[in-house]
């Protein structure tokens, strides 16, 4: 192992093994540090936050961005509420096409990808269960009907999302998509009906 | 002197090689068809057992232990038997070792797709499989300490320190997290639950890459390359530091796949903290490794086996700088549950255990067969496609990472979620994971390449089952010459046993509080154990490896509940043997799923997820639907879960198939409602009163109870208008 040209390095040390030789550099300096100061944050870390208890620990943390988010939401939320009398549901293309796209992705898994009905009740005939008003059905969409399953809307959807898919929805009323779910004051409440 | 002539044995090192070859090929062949259904949801040809959830763990099992693990005993059984001047302990006990092994991962092979797993990340081989894998790893500590202690060599060289410690560290590990309790022949539930069976777990986990990837082959790492480059290890004083740094601070870094979780905080602090510690340890490994080649870089240019070598280390200097940093707390919020995780793995698969493999292969081949390497120029082309493979693979997973961790967080000024539809943040991340499968294709074309090469090597040369070798027999009386270090290294007792003590210490201070302080998982009187259907139901969920895809654990953070509902308490999973918990979303967290859906809506979903979710990734079950739910297993499955602590009355074995055949009933009269038809003894029926029990016990704190369910409770939250 030892290089015939150049002569043999001071540093290397008199053992082998299989042939192979270790040196006895010193370990690299930089090396040594990262390894202190790594050291020294990680205890000065544990200090902070178990032994001094000086910062917030994740539920403390949440808590702050909590209080924080719901704030800003709630104003946003109140801002709309206090409209919603005076709106009339969009006509223009692009909101009720967004409407559609958010009736799709939160609505259809109860109430079917056509407005037919599952869970939910059909919304294409014209027996509308909570008020035929546009801020009727805008309230629905925000509060929900707990009772029945209809969830709560706020705070999920945004209000430009609940005031497009509630225009959306609007346009489903009087289309024919097949095999509809039946009226709730038409039928009994019981199963049987689907066999 | 008393010279003796012995003989190494190069066949079980040669049946190693060969084995580790076919495994590569075979490991990452079934990782590039999980990466393709990933981006083509019906890759798996609507066939149960080779869905993305059963293929994860048959990539990973395949990799880890068959790839890596052959790889490991080549390497160890060609050095070790060099480095102590002795045939290895026992020839009979070296091929228990082999056909062992690899009889455990053909089974392992077998079992992973038919859906038999315990479902805990690395430790998925059900317990027939594990107690055999107890069984061959302490026939190769045998033989490991056998041969050490008929060494002739006075003094254990620094890779066979590495090669100790890896050997106890697995077993410890091995033997501790897969304490289950058996529920037939091919079930078992773990005796830890909820966040006890989280940090057992991830004790195993961190410390499976740390001792099974990590240790055995830096232990390699020190042998072959100041072999192959001719140059002595750079510090010998650097290799003693970062050793027993690096076994002493890398068991406490557990907990760092749990950071903000409900593990308590002060076991996700140290995590942390140990996890930046560890930065200097692992790059000692790294420097030991690179400057030794100080002087050797015009040998690098031309050995192709060289080449490997240092792109091998390099990769494990990255690695082994982004474990740490990804371990800080806010760098993990950001990362965790993406791809970002699945491209520091690959750097380290691919990079170091995979290069630092076929590194060996190369300088194995020509030795045993005492020939040269049949071509250069082909093993150039294997570096450079497997280079590049890794590129295509590992930057878009960075990509993509980033970008769904970014839109997960993202609000708009008014406070809501930027992106509240999770899938509209997949759907983002299709072209990424196209070119991850380009990647893993090259990649899988250098190694193609590369076991062609090695199988010409092999014919034009003439294997050489043993060879001779002489050495003076070792004198045990030692003289007290020596001190410090040096003198550890002629003590293999010693040694091991201060190894033993260093990993045990993180480990333990870790755990047993876990167990023994009650605040540590504070009660919520409203959890409750889950009902016989839901039982099954999770059975199901575990069989499909759906935790592959979907976490259970909602952290504290707004845009998570705010997407997924209140965040996941510590006391909500006291009866999850195993825990769910999951490491990635690939689909959003399941945890607070139950009663967000109707029943209806899980059973379309599940018979083809694009009809409720269109562009979903996620396979179709249609198996769900026709398949019959077995109840014949559900007493033994009561019975078992009672022992591991589930607080079911005594004799509710016999009430458990009639509350199950009630609950049944329920969720068919709501699918109706639904407008679907199904029978109730199908297995769907017990997957949807899973989903629908999931994350509510906390919700319903004064749930009615009847008469004849408790102490369960009563069923799923009922959407039926």
């Amino acid at each position: 192992m030892n290089d015939p040209i150049r002569p043999k390095d001071p540093l290397l040390l008199d053992h082998e093994a299989d042939g192979i030789q270790e040196l006895d550099n010193n370990l690299p300096r930089w090396w040594v540090w990262l390894f202190v100061l790594c050291v020294i944050y990680a205890a000065g870390y544990l200090v902070y936050y178990h032994v001094l208890n000086m910062g917030p620990l994740s539920a403390a943390e949440y808590a702050k961005e909590s209080r924080e988010g719901e704030a800003l939401k709630n104003a946003a939320q109140s801002k709309f509420e206090a409209t919603l009398s005076g709106l009339e549901p969009s006509k223009d293309p692009i909101v009720v096409a967004q409407g559609g796209k958010t009736f799709g992705t939160y609505c259809a898994p109860c109430h079917r990808a056509d407005g037919g009905g599952l869970v939910g009740p059909n919304l294409c005939d014209d027996y509308w269960i909570h008020g035929t008003n546009f801020s009727d059905n805008l309230k629905v969409v925000i509060n929900g009907v707990p009772e029945k399953g209809m969830l709560t809307w706020k705070g999920v959807l945004q209000p430009k999302e609940i005031y497009s898919v509630a225009s959306y929805i609007y346009t489903l009323r009087g289309t024919k998509p097949p095999n509809p779910k039946p009226r709730e004051d038409q039928v009994p409440a019981s199963t049987e009906t689907f066999e | 002197m008393n010279i003796e002539t012995f003989k190494y044995d190069n066949r079980v090192v040669r049946a190693f090689a060969i084995a580790t070859s076919i495994w590569a090929v075979v490991g990452m062949l079934a990782g590039l068809l999980a990466a393709v259904e990933l981006f083509l949801p019906g890759a798996n040809l609507n066939l149960q057992y080779i869905t993305f959830g059963r293929l994860r763990p048959l990539h990973t099992n395949a990799v880890i232990f068959a790839f890596v693990g052959n790889g490991m005993f080549m390497g160890i059984y060609y050095s070790l038997q060099r480095l102590c001047k002795a045939r290895m302990f026992n020839d009979t006990l070296s091929w228990i070792n082999f056909w062992g092994w690899n009889a455990i991962i053909v089974a392992a092979a077998i079992s992973l797709p038919l859906g038999l797993t315990t479902s805990k990340e690395y430790a998925e081989l059900e317990w027939p499989i594990d107690i055999a894998i107890a069984l061959v790893w302490v026939v190769f500590c045998i033989n490991l300490f056998g041969t050490i202690w008929k060494r002739r060599e006075k003094h254990l060289y620094v890779a066979i320190w590495f090669y100790i410690a890896t050997a106890i560290t697995v077993a410890i590990l091995h033997i501790v997290n897969s304490l289950e309790v058996p529920a037939g022949a091919f079930k078992s539930y773990s005796i830890y639950a909820g966040v006890q069976d989280a940090l057992v777990q991830w004790w195993y986990g961190h410390n499976a890459v740390a001792f099974f990837l990590t240790t055995p082959y830096l232990g390699l790492m020190y042998y072959f390359l100041p072999k192959a480059s001719g140059r002595p290890v750079f510090s010998y004083r650097l290799s003693i530091i970062h050793f027993w740094a690096l076994i002493f601070i890398y068991i406490w870094a557990g907990p760092h796949h749990l950071l903000y979780t409900a593990l308590p905080d002060w076991a996700q602090s140290l995590g942390m903290a140990f996890s930046i510690m560890l930065v200097a340890p692992s790059w000692g490994g790294m420097l030991n490794g690179l400057l030794t080649l100080r002087g050797a870089w015009d040998k690098v240019r031309q050995e192709p086996m060289l080449k490997f070598m240092v792109v091998a280390v390099t990769a494990y200097g990255m690695a082994t700088l982004e474990g740490p940093m990804l371990s800080i707390k806010s760098v993990n919020s950001l990362s965790h549950y993406t791809d970002w995780t699945i491209a520091h793995v690959h750097t380290g698969a691919l990079g170091w255990n995979g290069f630092l493999t076929f590194s060996m292969l190369y300088w194995l081949f020509p030795r045993l067969y005492r020939t040269d390497l049949y071509s250069v120029k082909l093993a150039n082309w294997h570096f450079w496609l497997g280079l590049l493979g890794m590129m295509f693979y590992v930057v878009p997973m960075y990509w993509s990472g980033i970008t769904q961790g970014l839109m997960w967080k993202q609000f708009t000024p008014d406070g809501f979620l930027q992106y509240p539809n999770f899938l509209e943040t997949v759907l983002q991340l299709i072209p990424m994971y196209r070119l991850r499968a380009v990647g893993g294709s090259l990649y899988i074309l250098g190694v193609l390449i590369g076991c062609y090469n090695l199988y010409k090597t092999a014919r034009q040369g003439r294997f050489e089952p043993d060879t001779e070798a002489q050495a003076p027999a070792l004198e045990r009386s030692g003289h007290g010459a020596e001190s410090g270090h040096r003198w550890l290294e002629s003590k293999a007792g010693l040694l091991s046993v201060l190894a033993t003590v260093a990993v045990l210490i993180g480990g333990a201070v870790e755990i047993i509080p876990m167990f023994v302080i009650q605040g540590n998982v504070p009660t919520i009187s409203s959890v409750k154990p889950y009902s016989p259907l839901e039982v099954l139901g999770r059975d199901l969920y575990i069989r499909e490896g759906c935790v592959g895809c979907h976490s259970q654990m909602i952290r504290p953070f707004r845009s998570e509940t705010e997407r997924y509902g209140e965040y996941s308490k510590a006391g909500e999973f006291v009866y999850d043997h195993p825990f769910l918990w999951g490491s990635k979303r690939t689909g959003p967290d399941l945890h607070r799923i139950g009663g967000k859906y109707p029943d209806a809506w899980h059973y379309n979903h599940m018979d083809d997820p694009r009809l409720t979710s269109p562009g979903s990734i996620m396979p179709r079950y249609p198996w769900l639907l026709t398949q019959k739910l077995e109840t014949n297993s559900l007493p033994a499955r009561i019975a078992a879960l009672r022992k591991v602590g589930v607080p079911y009355p005594a004799g509710y074995e016999a009430r458990a198939q009639k509350d199950l055949e009630k609950q049944a009933a329920t969720i068919v009269q709501n699918l109706k409602a639904g407008m679907v038809k199904a029978e109730s003894n199908r297995e769907i029926i017990a997957l949807i009163a899973y989903l629908q029990r999931l994350g509510t016990d906390i919700k319903a704190g004064q749930a009615p109870k009847t008469a004849d369910l408790a102490p369960l409770p009563q069923t799923t939250v009922s959407l039926n208008p």
